[in-house]
Protein backbone atom coordinates (compact mmCIF):
# COMPACT_ATOMS: atom_id res chain seq x y z
CA UNK A 1 0.00 0.00 0.00
CA UNK A 2 1.07 3.58 -0.63
CA UNK A 3 3.12 5.03 2.26
CA UNK A 4 4.44 8.34 0.87
CA UNK A 5 2.82 11.33 2.57
CA UNK A 6 2.36 13.37 -0.62
CA UNK A 7 0.27 10.63 -2.25
CA UNK A 8 -1.64 9.68 0.92
CA UNK A 9 -2.58 13.33 1.45
CA UNK A 10 -3.42 13.67 -2.25
CA UNK A 11 -5.66 10.60 -2.15
CA UNK A 12 -7.50 11.91 0.90
CA UNK A 13 -7.86 15.40 -0.55
CA UNK A 14 -9.07 14.15 -3.94
CA UNK A 15 -11.68 11.84 -2.46
CA UNK A 16 -12.89 14.32 0.16
CA UNK A 17 -13.29 17.09 -2.44
CA UNK A 18 -14.96 14.71 -4.89
CA UNK A 19 -17.35 13.46 -2.21
CA UNK A 20 -18.27 16.98 -1.15
CA UNK A 21 -18.70 18.25 -4.70
CA UNK A 22 -20.80 15.24 -5.80
CA UNK A 23 -23.04 15.39 -2.74
CA UNK A 24 -23.53 19.14 -3.17
CA UNK A 25 -24.30 18.79 -6.89
CA UNK A 26 -26.74 15.92 -6.31
CA UNK A 27 -28.64 17.88 -3.65
CA UNK A 28 -28.66 20.96 -5.90
CA UNK A 29 -30.43 18.99 -8.62
CA UNK A 30 -32.80 16.91 -6.49
CA UNK A 31 -35.52 18.09 -4.09
CA UNK A 32 -38.20 16.45 -1.93
CA UNK A 33 -40.67 16.22 -4.85
CA UNK A 34 -38.48 13.62 -6.59
CA UNK A 35 -39.04 9.87 -6.27
CA UNK A 36 -36.29 8.26 -4.21
CA UNK A 37 -35.10 5.97 -7.02
CA UNK A 38 -35.04 8.73 -9.64
CA UNK A 39 -33.19 11.00 -7.21
CA UNK A 40 -30.62 8.27 -6.55
CA UNK A 41 -29.97 7.68 -10.26
CA UNK A 42 -29.81 11.41 -11.02
CA UNK A 43 -27.36 11.88 -8.14
CA UNK A 44 -25.18 9.06 -9.41
CA UNK A 45 -25.14 10.47 -12.96
CA UNK A 46 -24.35 13.96 -11.65
CA UNK A 47 -21.49 12.59 -9.54
CA UNK A 48 -20.05 10.62 -12.45
CA UNK A 49 -20.28 13.61 -14.78
CA UNK A 50 -18.58 15.86 -12.25
CA UNK A 51 -15.82 13.30 -11.67
CA UNK A 52 -14.93 13.42 -15.38
CA UNK A 53 -14.42 17.18 -15.10
CA UNK A 54 -12.37 17.14 -11.87
CA UNK A 55 -10.47 13.90 -12.50
CA UNK A 56 -7.73 15.27 -14.81
CA UNK A 57 -6.63 17.69 -12.07
CA UNK A 58 -6.36 14.97 -9.43
CA UNK A 59 -4.73 12.50 -11.84
CA UNK A 60 -2.16 15.04 -12.99
CA UNK A 61 -1.14 15.76 -9.40
CA UNK A 62 -1.43 12.46 -7.56
CA UNK A 63 -1.54 9.38 -9.83
CA UNK A 64 -3.50 7.53 -12.49
CA UNK A 65 -5.50 4.43 -11.59
CA UNK A 66 -4.76 4.94 -7.87
CA UNK A 67 -6.72 8.20 -8.10
CA UNK A 68 -9.25 7.47 -10.87
CA UNK A 69 -10.82 4.38 -9.33
CA UNK A 70 -11.54 5.62 -5.79
CA UNK A 71 -12.48 9.12 -7.00
CA UNK A 72 -14.98 7.80 -9.53
CA UNK A 73 -16.43 5.39 -6.97
CA UNK A 74 -16.71 8.23 -4.46
CA UNK A 75 -18.47 10.43 -7.02
CA UNK A 76 -21.00 7.72 -7.84
CA UNK A 77 -21.71 6.72 -4.27
CA UNK A 78 -21.83 10.21 -2.75
CA UNK A 79 -24.08 11.38 -5.60
CA UNK A 80 -26.37 8.38 -5.13
CA UNK A 81 -26.56 8.60 -1.36
CA UNK A 82 -27.12 12.33 -1.11
CA UNK A 83 -29.45 12.46 -4.12
CA UNK A 84 -31.61 9.83 -2.44
CA UNK A 85 -31.33 11.47 1.00
CA UNK A 86 -32.31 14.88 -0.38
CA UNK A 87 -35.53 13.41 -1.80
CA UNK A 88 -36.52 12.22 1.69
CA UNK A 89 -35.05 14.68 4.22
CA UNK A 90 -34.16 18.33 4.54
CA UNK A 91 -30.35 18.52 4.63
CA UNK A 92 -28.23 21.53 5.57
CA UNK A 93 -25.27 22.50 3.38
CA UNK A 94 -22.93 21.59 6.23
CA UNK A 95 -24.45 18.10 6.52
CA UNK A 96 -24.13 17.59 2.76
CA UNK A 97 -20.50 18.73 2.59
CA UNK A 98 -19.44 16.87 5.74
CA UNK A 99 -21.26 13.70 4.71
CA UNK A 100 -19.90 13.87 1.16
CA UNK A 101 -16.35 14.38 2.40
CA UNK A 102 -16.61 11.50 4.87
CA UNK A 103 -18.06 9.17 2.23
CA UNK A 104 -15.01 9.98 0.07
CA UNK A 105 -12.64 9.04 2.89
CA UNK A 106 -14.60 5.83 3.56
CA UNK A 107 -14.40 4.79 -0.11
CA UNK A 108 -10.66 5.53 -0.10
CA UNK A 109 -10.11 3.36 2.99
CA UNK A 110 -12.06 0.51 1.40
CA UNK A 111 -9.94 0.69 -1.79
CA UNK A 112 -6.78 0.73 0.37
CA UNK A 113 -8.05 -2.44 2.08
CA UNK A 114 -8.74 -4.05 -1.31
CA UNK A 115 -5.26 -3.05 -2.46
CA UNK A 116 -3.64 -4.64 0.60
CA UNK A 117 -5.45 -7.92 -0.20
CA UNK A 118 -4.51 -7.90 -3.90
CA UNK A 119 -1.00 -6.41 -3.73
CA UNK A 120 2.03 -8.52 -4.55
CA UNK A 121 3.03 -11.50 -6.64
CA UNK A 122 0.13 -13.36 -8.26
CA UNK A 123 2.23 -15.76 -10.32
CA UNK B 1 1.61 2.89 -39.76
CA UNK B 2 -1.89 3.44 -38.50
CA UNK B 3 -2.61 7.12 -39.16
CA UNK B 4 -5.40 7.48 -36.58
CA UNK B 5 -3.19 6.12 -33.79
CA UNK B 6 -0.35 8.43 -34.73
CA UNK B 7 -2.68 11.44 -34.88
CA UNK B 8 -4.15 10.60 -31.47
CA UNK B 9 -0.75 10.45 -29.78
CA UNK B 10 0.60 13.46 -31.70
CA UNK B 11 -2.37 15.39 -30.31
CA UNK B 12 -1.89 13.99 -26.79
CA UNK B 13 1.81 14.96 -26.82
CA UNK B 14 0.86 18.59 -26.13
CA UNK B 15 -0.61 17.82 -22.68
CA UNK B 16 0.83 14.37 -21.93
CA UNK B 17 3.55 15.55 -19.54
CA UNK B 18 1.05 17.65 -17.59
CA UNK B 19 -1.16 14.62 -16.91
CA UNK B 20 1.82 12.34 -16.30
CA UNK B 21 3.33 14.34 -13.41
CA UNK B 22 1.43 12.46 -10.67
CA UNK B 23 1.40 8.98 -12.23
CA UNK B 24 5.10 9.02 -13.12
CA UNK B 25 6.11 10.02 -9.60
CA UNK B 26 3.75 7.49 -8.02
CA UNK B 27 5.07 4.66 -10.20
CA UNK B 28 8.74 5.72 -10.08
CA UNK B 29 10.02 3.14 -7.55
CA UNK B 30 8.28 0.24 -9.31
CA UNK B 31 9.49 1.28 -12.76
CA UNK B 32 13.05 1.81 -11.49
CA UNK B 33 13.02 -1.72 -10.00
CA UNK B 34 11.67 -3.27 -13.21
CA UNK B 35 13.99 -1.38 -15.54
CA UNK B 36 17.00 -2.34 -13.39
CA UNK B 37 16.72 -5.72 -15.15
CA UNK B 38 17.66 -4.16 -18.53
CA UNK B 39 20.63 -5.97 -20.07
CA UNK B 40 22.07 -6.67 -23.49
CA UNK B 41 20.40 -5.17 -26.56
CA UNK B 42 17.09 -3.74 -25.31
CA UNK B 43 14.01 -2.61 -27.25
CA UNK B 44 11.89 -0.10 -25.32
CA UNK B 45 8.41 0.14 -26.82
CA UNK B 46 6.42 3.40 -26.80
CA UNK B 47 9.00 5.72 -25.31
CA UNK B 48 6.50 8.61 -25.56
CA UNK B 49 7.82 11.95 -24.30
CA UNK B 50 10.67 10.10 -22.59
CA UNK B 51 9.31 10.28 -19.04
CA UNK B 52 10.69 6.79 -18.37
CA UNK B 53 14.24 7.52 -19.51
CA UNK B 54 15.25 8.78 -16.05
CA UNK B 55 14.49 5.29 -14.68
CA UNK B 56 16.79 3.52 -17.17
CA UNK B 57 19.93 2.11 -15.52
CA UNK B 58 23.04 3.85 -16.90
CA UNK B 59 25.27 2.41 -19.58
CA UNK B 60 22.73 0.22 -21.38
CA UNK B 61 22.25 -0.30 -25.13
CA UNK B 62 18.63 0.66 -25.84
CA UNK B 63 16.51 1.30 -28.94
CA UNK B 64 13.34 3.26 -28.12
CA UNK B 65 10.42 3.38 -30.54
CA UNK B 66 7.18 5.33 -30.67
CA UNK B 67 4.44 5.77 -33.25
CA UNK B 68 4.23 9.54 -32.63
CA UNK B 69 6.91 11.84 -34.08
CA UNK B 70 5.71 14.67 -31.81
CA UNK B 71 6.14 12.52 -28.72
CA UNK B 72 9.69 11.74 -29.80
CA UNK B 73 10.50 15.42 -30.34
CA UNK B 74 9.75 15.88 -26.63
CA UNK B 75 11.72 12.75 -25.73
CA UNK B 76 14.93 13.83 -27.51
CA UNK B 77 16.29 16.22 -24.83
CA UNK B 78 15.68 13.53 -22.18
CA UNK B 79 17.39 10.93 -24.36
CA UNK B 80 20.36 13.27 -24.81
CA UNK B 81 20.89 13.25 -21.03
CA UNK B 82 20.96 9.44 -20.83
CA UNK B 83 24.41 8.07 -19.98
CA UNK B 84 24.36 5.09 -22.33
CA UNK B 85 23.31 4.29 -25.88
CA UNK B 86 19.71 5.32 -26.58
CA UNK B 87 18.54 5.40 -30.19
CA UNK B 88 15.01 6.82 -30.71
CA UNK B 89 13.01 5.87 -33.82
CA UNK B 90 9.50 6.52 -35.13
CA UNK B 91 8.01 3.06 -35.63
CA UNK B 92 4.71 1.19 -35.42
CA UNK B 93 4.96 -1.75 -33.02
CA UNK B 94 2.78 -3.78 -35.42
CA UNK B 95 5.31 -3.33 -38.23
CA UNK B 96 8.73 -3.55 -36.61
CA UNK B 97 11.60 -2.74 -38.96
CA UNK B 98 14.09 -5.03 -37.21
CA UNK B 99 15.50 -8.43 -38.15
CA UNK B 100 14.21 -11.54 -36.39
CA UNK B 101 15.76 -12.19 -32.96
CA UNK B 102 17.52 -8.80 -32.82
CA UNK B 103 17.01 -8.06 -29.13
CA UNK B 104 17.94 -9.72 -25.84
CA UNK B 105 15.13 -7.98 -23.99
CA UNK B 106 11.99 -5.97 -24.65
CA UNK B 107 10.59 -3.50 -22.13
CA UNK B 108 7.18 -1.80 -22.23
CA UNK B 109 5.68 0.83 -19.97
CA UNK B 110 1.95 1.64 -20.14
CA UNK B 111 2.00 0.57 -23.78
CA UNK B 112 -0.45 -2.28 -24.23
CA UNK B 113 -3.40 -0.25 -22.94
CA UNK B 114 -3.10 1.76 -26.15
CA UNK B 115 -1.73 -0.45 -28.91
CA UNK B 116 -4.68 -1.00 -31.32
CA UNK B 117 -4.03 -4.73 -31.92
CA UNK B 118 -2.31 -5.97 -28.77
CA UNK B 119 -1.92 -9.66 -29.64
CA UNK B 120 -0.60 -8.88 -33.14
CA UNK B 121 1.82 -6.33 -31.67
CA UNK B 122 3.02 -8.76 -28.99
CA UNK B 123 3.50 -11.40 -31.68
CA UNK B 124 5.60 -8.89 -33.63
CA UNK B 125 7.67 -8.29 -30.50
CA UNK B 126 8.23 -12.02 -30.08
CA UNK B 127 9.61 -12.15 -33.63
CA UNK B 128 12.35 -9.61 -32.86
CA UNK B 129 13.16 -11.08 -29.44
CA UNK B 130 15.83 -13.77 -29.18
CA UNK B 131 14.68 -17.23 -28.11
CA UNK B 132 14.76 -17.27 -24.32
CA UNK B 133 14.78 -13.44 -24.28
CA UNK B 134 12.90 -11.56 -21.59
CA UNK B 135 9.84 -9.35 -21.89
CA UNK B 136 9.41 -6.87 -19.00
CA UNK B 137 6.13 -4.95 -18.83
CA UNK B 138 4.76 -2.25 -16.55
CA UNK B 139 1.09 -2.01 -17.50
CA UNK B 140 -2.35 -1.13 -16.27
CA UNK B 141 -5.11 -3.55 -17.20
CA UNK B 142 -8.75 -4.30 -16.58
CA UNK B 143 -9.81 -5.81 -13.27
CA UNK B 144 -11.49 -9.07 -12.34
CA UNK B 145 -12.86 -7.55 -9.14
CA UNK B 146 -16.19 -5.75 -8.64
CA UNK B 147 -16.74 -2.76 -8.70
CA UNK B 148 -13.38 -1.89 -10.29
CA UNK B 149 -14.12 -4.00 -13.39
CA UNK B 150 -17.36 -2.05 -14.02
CA UNK B 151 -15.68 1.32 -13.46
CA UNK B 152 -12.88 0.46 -15.89
CA UNK B 153 -15.41 -0.67 -18.49
CA UNK B 154 -17.30 2.62 -18.07
CA UNK B 155 -14.11 4.71 -18.31
CA UNK B 156 -12.74 3.00 -21.42
CA UNK B 157 -14.99 4.61 -24.07
CA UNK B 158 -14.60 8.01 -22.36
CA UNK B 159 -10.77 7.98 -22.34
CA UNK B 160 -10.12 6.05 -25.56
CA UNK B 161 -10.39 9.05 -27.96
CA UNK B 162 -7.44 10.84 -26.30
CA UNK B 163 -5.66 8.10 -24.38
CA UNK B 164 -5.56 4.48 -23.29
CA UNK B 165 -8.16 1.74 -22.92
CA UNK B 166 -8.73 0.82 -19.28
CA UNK B 167 -10.03 -2.73 -19.53
CA UNK B 168 -7.45 -4.71 -21.49
CA UNK B 169 -6.50 -8.21 -20.31
CA UNK B 170 -2.81 -7.82 -21.07
CA UNK B 171 -1.63 -10.93 -19.20
CA UNK B 172 -3.90 -13.10 -21.36
CA UNK B 173 -2.78 -11.20 -24.49
CA UNK B 174 0.88 -11.92 -23.65
CA UNK B 175 0.07 -15.63 -23.41
CA UNK B 176 -1.95 -15.53 -26.65
CA UNK B 177 1.09 -14.08 -28.41
CA UNK B 178 3.09 -17.16 -27.43
CA UNK B 179 5.13 -15.85 -24.50
CA UNK B 180 5.57 -17.85 -21.33
CA UNK B 181 4.56 -15.83 -18.27
CA UNK B 182 7.21 -15.95 -15.53
CA UNK B 183 5.75 -13.51 -13.03
CA UNK B 184 2.79 -11.16 -12.50
CA UNK B 185 3.16 -8.69 -9.66
CA UNK B 186 0.24 -6.46 -8.64
CA UNK B 187 1.30 -2.90 -7.85
CA UNK B 188 -2.20 -1.43 -7.30
CA UNK B 189 -5.25 -3.66 -6.88
CA UNK B 190 -5.17 -6.14 -9.81
CA UNK B 191 -5.02 -3.16 -12.19
CA UNK B 192 -1.45 -1.79 -12.19
CA UNK B 193 1.08 -4.59 -12.51
CA UNK B 194 4.45 -5.77 -13.72
CA UNK B 195 4.56 -8.77 -16.05
CA UNK B 196 7.68 -10.78 -16.76
CA UNK B 197 7.59 -13.25 -19.64
CA UNK B 198 10.01 -15.15 -21.87
CA UNK B 199 10.04 -16.03 -25.53
CA UNK B 200 10.11 -19.84 -25.70
CA UNK B 201 13.31 -21.36 -27.09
Amino acid sequence: MERRFYFLAGDALSNAIMGMASAWLATSIVDHTWHMLTAMLAGMAAGMGLSLILMPLFVGLFGAMEVMLPVMLTAMLAGMAFGMADSMYVLTTLEVLLGGGLSGILVLLLTYAADVIMHGKRL
Amino acid sequence: MEESTRSKWDFSSSFYDLLAYGPERRWAPYKRDLFANMNGKVLFVAVGTGQDIRFFPPGRDIVGIDISPRMLVKAKPRAANYTGSLDLRVMDVHKLEFFDHSFDQIVTSCTFCSVPKPVAALTALRRVLKAGGMLYMFEHTGSYVFPFNILLDVMTPLWKPIGPEMNRDTVVNVEKAGFEIQQVNNIYLDVVKTIVATSPA
